[in-house]
């Protein structure tokens, strides 16, 4: 042991990059099979219980649950007309952070954007730097790919198909739902397969009224799929079973963890077999290279706070710090053997970026809901999912792929449309009141088209506060996402109407890119290693013993949420890894 | 002020500012609600700090005078009812007080100050009384033509009912009296079932 806090002379057999969804899962996987496995985190192990407080009352809070006076978060306003790095022109706080950092609860987990800056085209990005990272403060709906996404080009000629089939991954997402817990209702959609559901919530008033109404189009309204153990997990002693406190959706996690968090679902669990071990702290900034082998051999990291610089030996390097970090760090892991970074003979490292369009957001009034008592809506990790409709038998002339809204409706504990209702006084408080139940919302993800030209690179000049290159966006949204954002706006409203709602306001401003937090490809996957990072267990077709499994391995992003499937893919590419290294092919 | 028809605020506080400059004396005026509104002064200098009345001590936004206005302000924004108490009793007033202290630097500072001096001018002119001195008509109509010219934000006193019904919004409705007496809120409890609706036909009706 040296003041490395971890023992610097062993070789591990795994090095795991990042301790979120994509780390923790490696660090599940592999641990299970008996690998001694190091996890290296960039950020703290934070007092999580503390950070949350999940059922704290606003007034109990000193800020009322917002944030301290010397905090800010950025807004969609402040995105736009400024260009990053964001910390110019904030000097008045004493942090900065993302807009997903606009509270007190998750102030510590999210990073400050001024020890972590980046260039280039405007970009929101969210980063949370600790054990577990956005696990801790994650919306939790978890969906399914289907064959729809996985053999797209095959359906509609655009991009490039992924190397693996829905049955491929299904039994490993059979795997992931019961490990870690979904909650959900079965469909039996062909383009959103079911998982393996616990006990499901069940829909608001306002909720159902909508189901009736896009029934009637053909249309599907499925209680909200969160990655929430609603019955328990007998096999997990870390985490509670849901007991719908409330809280669930002011943006904070989950301090019952009830809610998968990488720390909890995945990490202590795999400390428990003796296999693990982990290094807060440790900010890799490049994975070393045997220059006989042309293998991985280890990482650099420096540690967060002391600013000394480590190097640590493994026979596999496993990277899951995240799709943009990922993509990084190969960048930055440049040799003579690899001058364009490791990995990268592709050239394709950084490149094929993909994510969530965000460029609808729809909020309606059920007019038979004005009015009356006050009803327990709330308790849910969410409230509803709309699966896609567009592009499945039919074509839409004007955009490929396609969208699905997450909403909810009812009552909750915050009458966030009272700022939008006229007047004061006391015919203004009976309106707020008299409207306690009767709002519905939904937001649209849709599938931003995965493009080589939207890609990141590294600054030639900014550094981060650990002297380590920045990354430089060159995203933008296309043609196909906004004529895609065009539609759902007209789906949305069409679709209220029919359920019968007043529709109270429509955001038609698409929102910065990043905004999803649902960043996909830069280490694509492939059968073709000239257009391709990784093959299809997510091993790097350069360097045999390197993995990249996070969801920069993703060929596109569908319009689903990433999390479960970068589990699934994880647990499937690590199984492979084990079995590989107890071969010797690697 | 006419009961049926919306006061045009910028036609009319031409007028409540210029008659406000004569009896009061342009030394009371804030300086910058006056340009392009009056000829003369041009600007007139902002009063001194305790003119008014108490000096600001370390540890508070508002003089003791402006915070018993923002306390009935915001009690007019959100009164006290049958069903529940008002912004008062849920002690908004303080936590209007709290943020400001905390976020505001000295130049909205002064617009805040500016915008209570010029409702109290408005209630000067209209009722020849401060504001905290009205009837509570007299105080709702004085913020009616405040609320019927929401869109002119160019004004402080605009800005200001504008900031004000929001962090009395925001502190209100996160208050003890807010959730649990005013909204009935039910939730942030420990459910051994997940609630739902079973029939929202009859439960909508």
């Amino acid at each position: 042991m040296t003041d490395s806090g971890i023992d610097l002379n062993k070789t591990y057999d795994a090095i795991v990059v990042g301790s979120g969804a994509a780390g923790g899962m490696a660090a599940h996987v592999l641990t299970t099979h008996g690998l001694k496995v190091l996890m290296l985190e960039a950020g703290k192990k934070l007092p999580i219980e503390q950070e949350l407080r999940s059922m704290e009352w606003p007034y109990d809070n000193a800020h009322r649950g917002k944030l301290p006076p010397d905090r800010h978060a950025l807004n969609f306003n402040e995105y736009t007309i400024r260009k990053p790095p964001y910390g110019p022109g904030f000097e008045k706080s004493k942090h900065l952070h993302s807009y997903a950092g606009n509270n007190d609860y998750v102030k510590n987990i999210v990073v400050d954007e001024r020890e972590n800056p980046y260039t280039g085209t405007n970009y929101a990005w969210v980063r949370a730097r600790c054990l577990g990272g956005k696990t801790n403060i994650w919306g939790r709906l978890s969906l399914r790919l289907s064959d729809y996404e996985f053999k797209a080009k095959s359906r509609d000629g655009y991009g490039e198909d992924w190397p693996i089939s829905y049955s491929d991954l299904a039994p490993y997402y059979d795997q992931v739902d019961l490990y870690l817990g979904i909650t959900g209702v079965k469909e039996n959609l062909p383009y959103l397969p079911d998982s393996i559901f616990q006990r499901p919530t069940k829909l608001s008033c306002s909720e159902v009224l909508l189901k009736q109404g896009v029934q009637k189009m053909g249309r599907v309204v499925t209680q909200y799929r969160a990655g929430v153990t609603t019955d328990g997990l007998k096999h997990n002693k870390y985490r509670s079973r849901c007991y719908g406190r409330g809280a669930c959706d002011r943006h904070g996690g989950c301090d019952i963890h009830a809610a998968f968090d990488s720390p909890t679902g995945l990490i202590y669990p795999a400390m428990d077999t003796g296999n693990l071990t982990l290094r807060t702290n440790a900010v890799v900034r490049e994975v070393t290279v045997d220059s006989d082998t042309g293998k991985a051999s280890g990482v650099h990291f420096v540690d967060s706070e002391t600013m000394k610089d480590y190097t640590v030996r493994a026979r596999v390097v496993v990277i899951g710090a995240s799709t943009l970090e990922s993509a990084r760090l190969l960048l930055l892991s440049k040799s003579r053997l690899y001058p364009n970074g490791l990995a990268n003979s592709s050239g394709h490292v950084g490149h094929n970026f993909s994510e969530h369009v965000l460029g609808c957001h729809i909020v309606g009034q059920v007019k038979d809901l004005v009015g009356k008592p006050s009803t327990l809506d709330d308790g849910r990790p969410g409230g509803f999912y709309l699966p896609r409709f567009q592009n499945l038998s039919e074509k839409h002339p004007k955009f490929i792929r396609g969208y699905g809204f997450e909403g909810g409706g009812g009552q909750g504990m915050f009458p966030g449309y009272a700022m939008d209702l006229k007047g004061f006084g006391s015919s203004f408080k009976e309106e707020v009141r008299n409207n306690r139940g009767a709002y519905i919302d939904m937001g649209a993800f849709g599938e931003m088209l995965s493009r080589y030209e939207n890609y990141v690179d590294l600054d030639p000049v900014v550094k981060d506060k650990w002297g380590i290159p920045v990354l430089r966006f060159h995203v933008e949204f296309g043609d196909n996402d906004r004529h895609m954002v065009e539609d759902m706006q007209a789906s949305g409203q069409e679709m209220f109407e029919a359920a019968g709602f007043k529709i109270v306001d429509l955001r038609t401003k698409t929102l910065t890119p990043g905004w999803s937090i649902h960043e996909i490809g830069t280490v694509r996957m492939g059968n073709d290693p000239k257009t391709s990072v990784l093959n299809q267990f997510e091993q790097s077709h350069d360097v045999k013993n390197l993995f990249v499994v996070d969801g920069s391995a993703f060929v596109n992003a569908g319009c689903q949420n990433p999390t479960w499937t970068i589990m699934a893919l994880c647990w499937r590419s690590c199984d492979y890894l084990a079995d590989e290294l107890g071969k010797g092919n690697l | 002020m006419s009961a049926n028809k919306a006061t045009n605020l910028k036609q009319d506080r031409r007028q409540w500012l210029k008659t406000s400059a004569a009896v009061l004396g342009a030394s009371l005026l804030p300086g910058q609600a006056m340009s392009s509104e009056v000829a003369e002064p041009k600007t007139a200098p902002l009063a001194p700090e305790g003119k008014l009345g108490e000096t600001k001590s370390a540890t508070r936004f508002f003089t003791r005078a402006e915070y018993t206005l923002i306390e009935e302000l915001s009690e007019t924004i959100i009164p006290a009812d049958s069903h529940s108490g008002g912004a008062k009793v849920a002690k908004v007033a303080d936590y209007i007080e709290q943020v400001l202290h905390a976020s505001v630097d000295d130049n909205q500072r002064s617009d805040w100050r500016q915008g209570l001096r010029l409702v109290d001018l408005m209630s000067q002119h209209y009722n020849g009384k401060l504001f905290v001195d009205l009837s509570s008509e007299e105080r709702i109509a004085v913020l009616t033509v405040l609320s019927d010219n929401e869109h002119m934000t160019d004004l402080p006193e605009i800005r200001l009912f504008r900031d004000l019904k929001y962090l009395t919004v925001q502190g209100y409705y996160t208050s003890k009296i807010g959730i649990h007496d005013e909204l009935e809120y039910k939730g942030n409890v420990a459910l051994m079932e997940f609630f739902g609706c079973e029939d929202p036909v009859r439960e909508s009706k």
